[in-house]
């Protein structure tokens, strides 16, 4: 099942605060332009400098990652929210 | 077992371990047992580049206007980077390949220890823009105290590995006497020593760069040394990657999803694998006390480089299920990212945009629209 385009989700960043993501920018930029600052390096996915815990929700990536994520894990540089999510970002 | 250039049993790849298996015969890859191996290769070619492509003709006259410490800096940093890349050249294909048994894995040790090759290439490329003979500079390598102690470590891994294994193809399991020194040749043995040499492989490509990349950066960021600093963002694009081939094998051989005894083994050593890094924690720390011992530069001193060694390691450590005993929690260096990001990279202007440019560039299929607007 497709997300219809244009659709906005919650993002909830555990003890950080909340975003509002855009289709057209990928989780880690959605997380910046609401001043959430995480850790990054590459932005295109192999690096995994930006590895984040997921522990609600589902995302979809839009360049296939390389850089190893344990099962809970996900690189916001290449994905977008697929319906409203909960994430833990090192502190 | 005696190597085999080309295994004429009949071995089926897909139930192979990564290492210490059937040596690989057939070199196909239209099926992998761990296809990250395959999607790193294509990668890494992705990224194909020069030295050559890159101009370093302004840091000759940047160079000049440096003062004396900065200047050691420099230097010293360049003779570190190429000791990293003159080992690294070389010992992933002579320890690992006599020893791998899955062709994507063969396949990726060669592609990452060739691109290895290229960034010794563009120190070479580097130092002969600055001076006419950069001989004295190559001839310190093997002369400085400071480099010497940090080349040790970082090949003693690989050559306790290399022996091993050289023992094990000649003369097999067992004990074995050696110009009058026994050593003890088992297979447990044997990967012990793998798994150790993996973990100070991710140790160099997670940590040991980073010092030098963050002087060659700070010498960017006051737009010295600008040719200089493109070639280290491309080696450091290059080097994440590599970093990212590790952690897969380390935390893969963890979780049980290659050989079991490796899986055993990571238990047993996790303590000698955060010595192991934390040693080259400390030796990067002692290597920016070296590099600032005669005043530091602008921008960067020995303290919040150290800070930043810290920092990195919390992250790399995590990544391979280890915990670092530091508290840095914010980026001391944030402008390293932007130096670190790939989309900053730039090779050719029509790279400028996407790194990935050549990969599905061509076509095959044709439709009878694409002729829509062609009039004869």
């Amino acid at each position: 099942m497709s997300t219809p385009p244009g659709e906005v989700f919650h993002i909830d960043v555990i003890d950080v605060g909340c975003a509002r993501s855009s289709p057209d920018k990928t989780l880690l930029e959605s997380l910046e332009s609401a001043s959430i600052d995480i850790h990054f390096h590459c932005r295109e996915g192999f690096c995994g400098a930006c590895r984040t815990q997921l522990l609600e929700g589902e995302v979809d990536y839009t360049t296939d990652p390389l850089a190893y994520i344990d099962d809970d894990e996900i690189l916001p540089c290449c994905c977008v929210a697929k319906s409203n999510i909960k994430i833990k970002v090192p502190l | 077992m005696k190597y085999t250039t080309f295994n004429q049993k009949s071995v089926n790849p897909l139930a192979e371990p990564m290492f210490f298996g059937n040596p690989v015969n057939v070199a196909r890859y239209d099926q992998q047992k761990h296809d990250i191996f395959e999607k790193l290769i294509e990668k890494q070619i992705s990224f194909f580049w020069r030295p050559e492509e890159v101009d370093v003709s302004r840091d000759r006259v940047d160079f000049q206007k440096l003062t004396e410490p900065e200047k050691h800096i420099f230097i010293s940093n360049l003779k570190y980077q190429t000791l990293l890349d003159s080992v690294q050249g070389r010992s992933p294909n002579i320890a690992m390949l006599p020893i791998v048994s899955l062709p994507e894995l063969e396949t990726w040790i060669e592609t990452w220890s060739f691109f290895e090759t290229i960034h010794s290439r563009s120190y070479t490329h580097i130092l002969r823009n600055l001076f006419s003979d950069p001989s004295a500079v190559f001839d310190d390598i093997v002369a400085n105290e400071e480099i010497k102690r940090r080349a040790t470590d970082i090949s003693r891994y690989y050559d306790d590995l290399i022996f091993a294994t050289q023992l094990w193809q000649t003369q097999g399991e067992g004990v074995h006497t050696v110009n009058g020194e026994t050593h003890e040749i088992t297979m447990r043995e044997l990967k012990k020593k793998l798994y150790l040499c993996m973990n100070s492989v991710n140790a160099l490509e997670a940590i040991r760069f980073y010092v030098s990349f963050a002087c060659t950066f700070a010498f960017a960021e006051r737009k010295l040394m600008e040719g200089n600093s493109k070639i280290i963002r491309l080696i450091a694009r290059d080097e994440n990657l590599h970093l990212t081939s590790t952690q897969h094998i380390l935390n893969i051989w963890a979780k049980g999803k290659d050989d079991p005894e490796m899986a055993e083994i990571a238990q047993e050593c996790k303590e000698e694998a955060t010595a192991i890094f934390l040693t080259a924690v400390e030796q990067e720390k002692e290597w920016a006390e070296y590099l600032f011992q005669h005043g530091s530069m602008i921008g960067l001193n020995k303290d919040i480089l150290c800070q930043y060694v810290e920092y990195i390691a919390v992250q790399r450590m995590g990544a391979i299920g280890l915990e670092a005993p530091y508290s840095v929690k914010s980026n001391p260096l944030p402008w390293m990212n932007n130096y670190l990001n790939s989309d900053n990279v730039q090779v050719a202007p029509q790279e400028s945009e996407i790194s990935s440019y050549l990969v599905g560039q061509i076509d095959s299929s044709v439709s009878g629209d694409d002729f829509a607007d062609m009039e004869l």
